[in-house]
This record gives structure tokens, C-alpha cells and sequence, in this order.
């Protein structure tokens, strides 16, 4: 495989984001995940292959990582941020239909609910996955979700939820969105939330973690 | 021994005779005086009434005078919004938004909902010298991602000396408010910082030890204790926590609390937690309660353990739950009932009971935790012991003690509920009192004519037909089912057609009529309706 997509995964596992940047401190003066893709670019490698076989590796390393609790949400955080600073260069090729994303994931914090930490953490995991993200932000009711779902029939819904209070409202909008829209998958996570309650409120997954949506999504769209 | 002073003793890992109890109540102090989240915090008069209300109901040995880790932050500049059913949420984080660290100045006792807090401390300590108090401070880390954001994470990587600066100010925010609450009279500081649940151990012990140290080692200066508070997946760092050197460190159901007590103890901390929040405390009854307590506080021990829930209750957590808790702690006896119950129910054989108490005898069953180690139990015993001899022979009776399996099936195939119950031939007839002497008698002697009438009615009621064969008893048979049916009797008609049998009525030949006073009718012939009626009507 090209040298330099085996390099760039490893700036996105370690979260080195361009040269300037002080971490890691192993990879203090070389290449990060800015410079190497637009190289690659340069070089012709393929759009598709620098996500699939670039990205992709790096992000799924760093996910099994911070399921192993090896790495924290720092260290993620600094992944995700490599990620999309190499995907900025990738975005026109994504538009051309020169490189195709597996599918698409619209992620949203569920009404009453701020927090957003997780649902952010879980929608760059998936986007570094291969996946179109369509973040709603937080406190978002059943319409934004349905109007979403909608505009991309083929999507999978993700709701995030950290309060005890408002994990109640997973259940109404996992309701009003398969009946708007029958066949629409809802995974959904968050602290207080397990299995248990996912299938009483008739979701189709909980995930612990990020990559376990990644999985959950490679299952069902890829 | 009162509360505050049980706590101290556990948090010194002194022996305690009663492990010590404070639930984190926030907000739901508000719930159990009818006010929304809001009104609750915005109002010393709620917050007074709705803790005395918690205090008078859940008889805590320590209570925290708020539960609210944005009351700094809003004095900072962080805006928030309001909810009514749960604290309000930090929705805008200043320093990512212009606003310079230098510009941030130390809340004053006069700013922002500090003066509630603090008079809400003066009268609970006047008016309950006796509970320990707990004033809770928002730890450094997470009042510094209230004013960064999630910045702050890659910030760790990226500028850690502007992060240190941001700490550095926290933790002297965290400082100030918490001479403030010793001040009006707080015992125990917490420093909530459940954000740093959410980091690795290096970065822990880089941006937040320092930090945090420092608050510690301030309270101890003032002669008052310190609890450190984490909620979420911290379990990577309980060993840098203890390393802060708190007095006390409190965790949620993330973390399995023989994992802490191990570290803690190690490291001659004390620790508390664990009750788990929602599926048990909101969303389970009272006896998932009760067994969640008793779980945690036969891992805890009576050394250095202090039972909380994990986290904040949620506000509308149901109060009987909390209230099964509560009794819990208070008394042995329950945790002992809860803990043979708890032990044994999975394993349980439930017997079918329907037939149960047939026998001619009376049986007296006392279900039991052991006779010998607990009082109420052994006087039920003796109190059955005593008057079994005036039924001599007639009434057997029998303990269940419940730590012996058997006993627990039994205790559950009778649908028994309560410790100690006296059931009489499978009937629950005392639940928890000793009968005085002649109410038991009476029972007894109810039972027994119950069974004496049932046992004649049963022996009245039945005409036997006997010969040597089915055939032969047929047309008797017949007819007795007709005088019967005239006569409108419900009386069993029996047909033996065995020779044996019929020798040992004394028959010679077929067929045969007996009532059931055993008295041969006839032999040998079938007599007209009219007399066989006759007979019937006897019965």
C-alpha cells in the first residue's frame, strides 16, 4: 500500500494535524494529516483510496482505542480534529462523485438535552468512518429529525441523550419517526441509556461507545 | 451517635456501629415541596423547606446545601438555561467567545445565587446541628471547560500553559466559595468535578492534581474535611484522585465500589457511593432500593464507607425508595432479612402448596429470620411453643428459619412477605406481631373446627354401592342416584365392586348399600326407591 496513506493514518490515530502542530510530541516537526492528503492528492492517488485506506484505518484504530480505555476523549478529540482537517481536501471530490461515503448518519442530541460532547464524539468517529454526518445539534425534536430523514430516506437516525429527564423524549421521537417515516433505523446512546431501554422504546441499537456505531452502520449500510 | 459524627468517624476509618448515609439531594428537595428546578434554586425560602422536608423524611447523618455546579459559572459570565426539571445547563462558554481570563474576577458572597446558598447553610446549621453538611464547589476542571467549552480537551494538547492559567483561576474560585460555605457553617467541602471523568491518568495528574490538591489541602487548613466527587467512567483515575489527598472519595455505579475501596483504603482514604441512579432509584420500586443499598453497603464495610446515591437524585426519583433506604440503614434487622432474601430467592424452588394442610392434623408453621438472632422471631416461637401442649397431639408445629434454603422456598410457595409470620395449615394468619396467648388459641381452635366440620360433612355425604362386580351394582346404583337427585342431596355415590372390600363391611353378598356412618342398609337385594329414600334422608 502507499507510503503515504500508511502515514496518514497514523497521524489521524495519533491526532497529528499539521506540521505546526506541538502534538504528539513523537511527531514534533513532521507531516500531519493537513499536508499529507493534499499531497497525496497532488500525487493522484485516488480520493476514494486516501479515505478508505488513510483515514479509515487511522479512525478505527483510535476507536478501538477509547473502547479499550486505552485513550480518553482528549486524544480522540485530537484524531477527529486530523480527520477533518485531511477532509477538507477531500469535500470537492466527495461533491464531484469522484470518492462516495458509505451513507449517511444524522446525529442530534434530543429536546431538553444540551449536552453534546458525546453526540459530537460519535458523529466525527462516524464521519471519519466513511459516512456522510448530518449533525442537528442539540435539544432537537421528532420534526427536524423527520424533515432530516426525509431529504435522505436512506439515513440512520442517532440520538443522544444525558439526562435522566430527557431520555424519556428518545422514545416519543424514535415513535414519531418511524411512523413518518417506516424503515428508518434509530440507534441510540448516551449515559443513562442501555439495552434494556432501547428495546422497550422500540429503538433498533444502543452502542456503549462511538465505534460501536461505526460497526452498527457498517452492518446494516455497507 | 449523630450523624456528623459518624461521618467523621468514617471518614477517619474508625469502626462505625451504623454505616452513614447522605443522600445527594439537588433538586429533588424541590419536587418534595411542589416546586419546579428553577423556582427551587432561585429561592433560599424553597431551598430551607424543601432540605428540612428531605432531613425530615430520609433522616440522612449528612445532606449537601446545594447541588449545582453552575451557580460559578454563571457568576462568571456562562449563560444558562433553565430547566424544570433538572438543574440548568451552561449553554455559553465566555472564554471562546472574547472574553479575556485576565478580565474574570473571584465571585464575591454578595454575587449571584452565592447568598442563597449561604443562607440556606446558617439555618440548617442552626436548625440541625447534629447532621453534617455538605457545601459543594464545582471542581477546577469542570468550571473550566464551563468558561472554554470542549475546547479545553485538544487545549490540553495544543496550549497546555493557557490551561494551567485557567486552572489556576478555577481553583482559586473553588477556593474562595469554599471558605465562604466553612464559613456559614459547612462541614464537608465537595469538589464535584465529574468532567474529569473524561480524561487519561497523565493528563489528569498534569492539568487537574495540582489543582485540586491545593482545594484540599486549603479545607484542611480550616479544620474542615473534603470529599471528592466524580461521576461517569473515572475509574483510570481513582488512583490520582486519591493522590489530591481528599478525606473522601465519592463514585457512581460506573465504577464497581470494591475497586475504590481497595485503592482508597490503600491509601488511607475514605470512600462513598454507589446506589445507582436511574434504573434503580428512579425507576425501580422500593425493594430494588433496598437491595442496591444492602449491595453496596455489604461491599463498603463498616470501615471508612459512607452509602450515597451514585450522582444527584434525579428530581422526581419516587420518595419511597428513598424512604426504603433510609430504614435500611437504620436497622440491622432489615439489612439481615434483605440479605438472606437477596441471597436466595434466585435459587428458589417453588413448591405447589394446594394441597397443603389436609393432613388431620393442625400445622403451625413459623416462617422466621433464626429464632436465636433476632428477637421478634424468637417470641412467635415461644408464644406457639407455649400452647401447643393444650392441643396435644393435634397441633404440630415447625420454624423456618430463612438463612436455610427450604426455607426460603417455603416462605415464597406460601406467598409469606413479612418476617416473622405464623401460618396455620398454609393460611397466613400473624404477620409480624406475637398473638397474645389466647388469640392464638383461638385461631387454633378455629382451624381445628373448621376441619372436624369439613371431615363430617365429607363423611356424610357419601353412599357406597358394593358387590362383586361393576354389573352387579348397576341397577342399585342407579336408582340411589335417582332417590338422590329427588331429594335434591348433593351426596358422592361410590361404587365398589371388589370382594375384599365388601368383607370388610361385613358383606356377604352384592349389592350392597352403605351410608357413610358405616352402617350397613342392606344386603343382597335392591330395595325400592321409596325406602332407599328414606335412607338418604338420614344423611
Amino acid at each position: 500500500m502507499n507510503e503515504l496513506l500508511i502515514k496518514l493514518s497514523e497521524c489521524i490515530e495519533f491526532g497529528k494535524i499539521n506540521m505546526a502542530s506541538p502534538y504528539p510530541p513523537q511527531m514534533k516537526g513532521q507531516e500531519g494529516a493537513d499536508e499529507i492528503t493534499r499531497r497525496a492528492l497532488e500525487e493522484g492517488v485516488p480520493p476514494q483510496d486516501i479515505l478508505s485506506n488513510g483515514l479509515m484505518p487511522g479512525m478505527e484504530r483510535i476507536g478501538v482505542k477509547f473502547r479499550e480505555n486505552k485513550v480518553f476523549v482528549p486524544q480522540v478529540l485530537m484524531s477527529a480534529k486530523a480527520m477533518s482537517t485531511a477532509m477538507l481536501h477531500l469535500k470537492p471530490h466527495f461533491l464531484s462523485g469522484a470518492a462516495k461515503q458509505k451513507g449517511t448518519f444524522i446525529i442530534g442530541t434530543v429536546l431538553g438535552d444540551l449536552h453534546d460532547i458525546g453526540k459530537n464524539l460519535v458523529g466525527m468517529m462516524v464521519e471519519g468512518n466513511g459516512y456522510k454526518v448530518i449533525d442537528l445539534g442539540t435539544d432537537v425534536g421528532s420534526e427536524k429529525f423527520i424533515e432530516s430523514v426525509r431529504q435522505n430516506p436512506e439515513a440512520v437516525v442517532g440520538l443522544s441523550a444525558l439526562l435522566t429527564t430527557t431520555m424519556v423524549n428518545m422514545e416519543k421521537i424514535t415513535r414519531e419517526i418511524k411512523e413518518a417515516m417506516p424503515g428508518t433505523l434509530v440507534t441510540i446512546g448516551g449515559a443513562p441509556v442501555n439495552n434494556d431501554f432501547c428495546s422497550k422504546i422500540g429503538a433498533d441499537n444502543y452502542s456503549p461507545d462511538p465505534q460501536g456505531v461505526v460497526e452498527y452502520l457498517n452492518s446494516k449500510i455497507s | 451517635m449523630h450523624g456528623l459524627s459518624l461521618i467523621k468517624q468514617a471518614i477517619r476509618l474508625k469502626p462505625v456501629s451504623r454505616i452513614p448515609w447522605v443522600p445527594f439531594v439537588g433538586v429533588h428537595a424541590g419536587y418534595l415541596i411542589g416546586v419546579d428546578a428553577e423556582e427551587y434554586l432561585k429561592s433560599s425560602k424553597y431551598m430551607i423547606a424543601g432540605l428540612s422536608k428531605a432531613i425530615e423524611l430520609y433522616k440522612p447523618d449528612g445532606i449537601p446545601v446545594s447541588f449545582d455546579l453552575q451557580l460559578e459559572a454563571e457568576i462568571l459570565g456562562c449563560k444558562l438555561k433553565w430547566a424544570k426539571e433538572n438543574p440548568p445547563a451552561v449553554v455559553s462558554h465566555p472564554l471562546v467567545e472574547g472574553t479575556l481570563l485576565s478580565s474574570l474576577k473571584i465571585p464575591e458572597a454578595h454575587e449571584g445565587r452565592i447568598p442563597l446558598v449561604l443562607e440556606t447553610t446558617r439555618t440548617l446549621r442552626a436548625s440541625h446541628p447534629e447532621i453534617a453538611l455538605y457545601g459543594l464547589i464545582t471542581g477546577p476542571f469542570t468550571l473550566a471547560l464551563h468558561l472554554l467549552g470542549t475546547d479545553i480537551f485538544m487545549k490540553l494538547f495544543e496550549d497546555p500553559e493557557y490551561v494551567m492559567e485557567v486552572m489556576n483561576f478555577c481553583t482559586d474560585v473553588a477556593v474562595k466559595y469554599s471558605e465562604m460555605l466553612i464559613d456559614a457553617g459547612c462541614d464537608v467541602i465537595a469538589v464535584v468535578d465529574p468532567m474529569t471523568s473524561q480524561i487519561d491518568p497523565l493528563s489528569f495528574e498534569t492539568f487537574v492534581t495540582p489543582f485540586a490538591s491545593r482545594i484540599f489541602d486549603f479545607v484542611r487548613q480550616k479544620q474542615k474535611l473534603s470529599s471528592f466527587f466524580v461521576c461517569g467512567h473515572a475509574q483510570q483515575n481513582i488512583e490520582a484522585m486519591c493522590d489530591c489527598r481528599p478525606d473522601n472519595i465519592s463514585i457512581d455505579e460506573n465504577i464497581p465500589l470494591e475497586f475504590v475501596k481497595e485503592i482508597a483504603l490503600a491509601k488511607n482514604i475514605s470512600f462513598g457511593g454507589n446506589m445507582k441512579l436511574t434504573v434503580v432509584l428512579l425507576m425501580g420500586d422500593a425493594d430494588d432500593a433496598k437491595q442496591d443499598a444492602l449491595a453496596c453497603m455489604d461491599s463498603g464495610g463498616n470501615i471508612g464507607f459512607i452509602l450515597a446515591p451514585g450522582c444527584d437524585l434525579p428530581m422526581q426519583t419516587p420518595v419511597e425508595n428513598i424512604q426504603a433506604v433510609s430504614e435500611l440503614v437504620f436497622s440491622q434487622y432489615l439489612q439481615d432479612i434483605a440479605r438472606n432474601l437477596d441471597e436466595k430467592e434466585s435459587k428458589l424452588d417453588i413448591m405447589n402448596m394446594k394441597d397443603y394442610g389436609q393432613s388431620d392434623k393442625v400445622i403451625v408453621d413459623i416462617i422466621t429470620l433464626d429464632s436465636e438472632s433476632c428477637a421478634p422471631c424468637q417470641y412467635m416461637v415461644e408464644a406457639v411453643k407455649r400452647i401447643a401442649p393444650h392441643f396435644d397431639g393435634v397441633v404440630e408445629w415447625r420454624e423456618h428459619p430463612i438463612k436455610k434454603m427450604e426455607a426460603v422456598s417455603f416462605m415464597s410457595s406460601m406467598m409469606v412477605k413479612n418476617i416473622p409470620t405464623i401460618c396455620i395449615d398454609g393460611k397466613i394468619v400473624f404477620v409480624s406481631q406475637i398473638p397474645p396467648q389466647s388469640q392464638l388459641i383461638e385461631a387454633i381452635q378455629k382451624r381445628i373446627n373448621e376441619k372436624l366440620k369439613l371431615r363430617i360433612k365429607s363423611k356424610r355425604s357419601e353412599i357406597l354401592i358394593l358387590g362383586e362386580t361393576e354389573k352387579e351394582c348397576a341397577e342399585l346404583t342407579k336408582k340411589v342416584k335417582r332417590a338422590i337427585a329427588e331429594l335434591g342431596k348433593n351426596i358422592t355415590v361410590t361404587v365398589v365392586a371388589d370382594k375384599a372390600q365388601m368383607n370388610s363391611y361385613g358383606i356377604k353378598k352384592g349389592p350392597a348399600v352403605v351410608t357413610v356412618n358405616y352402617k350397613m342398609k342392606s344386603s343382597a337385594t335392591v330395595p325400592s326407591l321409596d325406602v332407599i329414600k328414606e335412607w338418604v334422608k338420614e344423611i
